[in-house]
């Protein structure tokens, strides 16, 4: 029986895992460095570290997976990705499949493997290692990843519930990680400190930066209530780059103001999550344009994309380039780029606004966790294209001409009226118009990265076909 | 706005084992802005979870499902069953990617069809057309439809 503190876990899992003590002592006596302080080095040198994703079924290929990802991308942090069925506590179902087909896993099934093997895996490479999941309770899972000696988890109560599941309530998920992040307060106490990420990139699609910071504040400010010392929180690249840098740059500044001042907070940013191109030379350049922005917004930590993107799941080989290439952004090599300051500026001023709107009516409740479901059931706070029922999805992004995602649609998000007006003059639609090319429009901004990349298609045709062109190119140069 | 007694009711959703949730959204925001009562069942939705809304919803003029992942006939194999037991009486319209694989030789069309589908439709841009001409045939019931 487990002797975790503050975790309810069901008796089965609990039954298999080591005393408290020994897994303190366990962590407590690793040589390894602890992921704050790989993101506390970062911070200081201004230039992000370079984390992969990657889990797969088989506890030998995961083995073999992460050695060659460290090997040869060198990355500074490494993932565990775990598959969906532990993701939702079918540990029976992971173990069935497991045996039949681990190949059909889409990533490692952390609680079935159990926490020996999960140790194997951490001695195992240099570099400290964050389970990346999508739990709604992710209780089970967390005390398997602190007994193997992982102290970065990612995740919360709201962003691993709406982009998820369909009907998990809130006031469910929001309870099970009070618990992992009053865990993390009893460990703080000893000494230990747990990385939590915050999973602002929601659901992936035309998600506003307002919404992304707000739904992390909220989160932020619950998991420090409860007694967590680090919080990363992640941020998705939208793909204009004076507001992804506004917004990376507001992380520090928002949690100055909205959180307690021992919390230790670090931007990060997911590389571009939305359609990727298919050619794998304009996705190489995604990928790299993702790196520069994070370097740009002060990122301590970005997770990058691979040139597979489009085709599903990538291999080690492509994700040791894909790294490699986030690293080369973030070197020095691209010092020279400057960006517009007094755009950013400008986007910084309404982006804080905009989010102070949407979290301080919720802050200044009595009961944050009443007050964030309250606030969805209302409507006052929301999600796009959201998976569960308990997120109105009243919310309609949309690209402006520059590419900047701004709301069509508040839906009831309790915005003032200049931040309604600033919106609409960013977007300058005529609504009228568009209402019936409304989902072509939005289906067209969800592609944006496709289209440039059709668009560039082209434009090399076109710069093939001219006939001055081709002479000076001469036979066979422009294959 | 459009007074509650004569707004239009749809009800919206995406097949049982399927979990794609931004067409639904797009399309349950395109009706709305059409003016029409949206209940969007979202994702993962079973054919009986679409009967029960019909039942709280009597008046709805169509339920619309989505289905992309290419298990429409699987995750819609009730609907004979829920028809004859005098469920979902009202117009079943289909859209989405309708068979696995890029092969499409219409015969995932007749399948749905002939399992009482009513309607199969390419593009969403033709769900409030579709919408408008079954609205105009109930109220103008049509000869030999």
């Amino acid at each position: 029986m487990s002797d975790l503190p503050e975790l309810d876990l069901e008796p089965r899992v609990a039954a298999m895992l080591p005393p408290w003590t020994e897994i303190m002592q366990y962590i407590r006596k690793s040589p390894k460095r602890q992921t704050v302080e790989v993101l506390r080095a970062a911070a200081a040198r201004g230039r992000p570290v370079v984390q992969p994703r990657c889990g797969v079924g088989g506890h030998g290929e995961m083995r073999t997976l992460l050695t060659t990802l460290e090997q040869r991308g060198r990355p500074d942090i490494l993932t565990i990705t775990i598959d969906s069925f532990t993701r939702l506590k079918q540990f029976r179902s992971a173990a069935q499949t497991l045996q039949r087909d681990p190949a059909g896993l889409n990533g490692y099934p952390l609680v079935t493997h159990g926490w020996r093997r999960g140790r194997e895996l951490n001695e195992l490479v240099d570099a400290p290692i964050e389970v990346r999941h999508g739990s709604p309770d992710p209780r089970e899972l967390f005390a398997v990843a602190l007994a193997s000696g992982f102290t970065s988890f990612e995740g919360g109560g709201i962003d691993y519930n709406l982009p998820y599941s369909k009907d998990v309530p809130l006031a469910r998920s929001l309870a099970a990680w009070a618990q992992v992040d009053r865990l993390c307060g009893v460990l703080a106490e000893t000494g230990v400190i747990v990385d939590r990420e915050l999973f602002g990139t929601l659901t992936a699609v035309l998600v506003p930066p307002s919404v992304s910071l707000a739904v992390c504040l909220l989160e932020a400010r619950a998991a420090s209530l409860a007694g967590v010392r680090c919080l990363s929180v992640a941020y998705p690249q939208g793909g204009e780059v004076h507001q992804d840098i506004a917004a990376l740059r507001s992380i520090p500044v928002l949690a100055r103001r909205y959180l307690p001042e021992h919390v230790e907070v670090f931007p990060v940013l997911h590389e571009f999550m939305g359609v990727f191109p298919r050619d794998p030379d304009v996705a190489d350049a995604l990928i790299l344009y993702g790196g520069l922005t994070a370097r740009l917004g002060g990122a301590a930590k970005v997770i990058n994309k691979t040139n597979q993107e489009a085709r599903g799941i990538p291999d080690a080989e492509a994700n040791v380039a894909g790294i490699r290439t986030t690293a080369l952004a973030c070197t020095d090599l691209l010092d020279f780029v400057r960006v517009d300051e007094a755009t950013v500026e400008e986007e910084t001023y309404w982006l804080q606004r905009e989010v102070a709107e949407l979290v301080e009516p919720v802050l200044a409740a009595p009961d944050l966790s009443a007050a964030i479901v309250e606030a969805f059931t209302d409507g006052r706070l929301d999600i796009p294209f959201s998976a569960s029922v308990h997120a109105r999805s009243e919310v309609i992004p949309k690209r402006d001409s520059t590419g900047a995602i701004r709301y069509l649609g508040a839906g009831r998000l309790p915005f003032s009226r200049p931040t309604l007006r600033r919106n609409e003059q960013c977007l300058r639609v005529d609504r009228a118009s568009l209402s019936g090319r409304l989902i072509d429009e939005i289906r067209s901004d969800i592609n944006f990265f496709v289209q440039a990349e059709t668009r560039s298609q082209a434009a090399r045709l076109a710069t093939r076909a001219a006939p001055t062109r081709s002479a000076v190119t001469g036979p066979g140069g422009a294959r | 706005m459009t007074s509650r007694n004569t707004q239009r009711t749809v009800i919206i959703g995406v097949a049982r084992s399927d979990a794609h949730a931004v067409a639904n959204h797009l399309i349950a925001m395109r009706l709305r802005e059409a003016g029409f009562l949206v209940v969007n069942l979202g994702v993962c939705t079973p054919l009986e979870e679409f009967a029960e809304a019909l039942s709280a919803h009597p008046d709805a003029e169509a339920v619309l499902i989505g289905s992309l992942n290419g298990h429409a006939y699987e995750d819609l194999a009730d609907l004979p069953a829920l028809r004859a037991a005098g469920r979902l009486h009202c117009p079943v319209i289909v859209g989405g990617n309708l068979s696995v694989g890029s092969h499409k030789d219409g015969d995932e069309r007749e399948r749905l069809l002939r399992l009482g589908v009513d309607h199969i439709l390419d593009d969403a841009d033709q769900i409030p057309l579709l919408l408008d001409l079954l609205h105009a045939a109930r109220v103008t019931p049509l000869t030999g439809v």
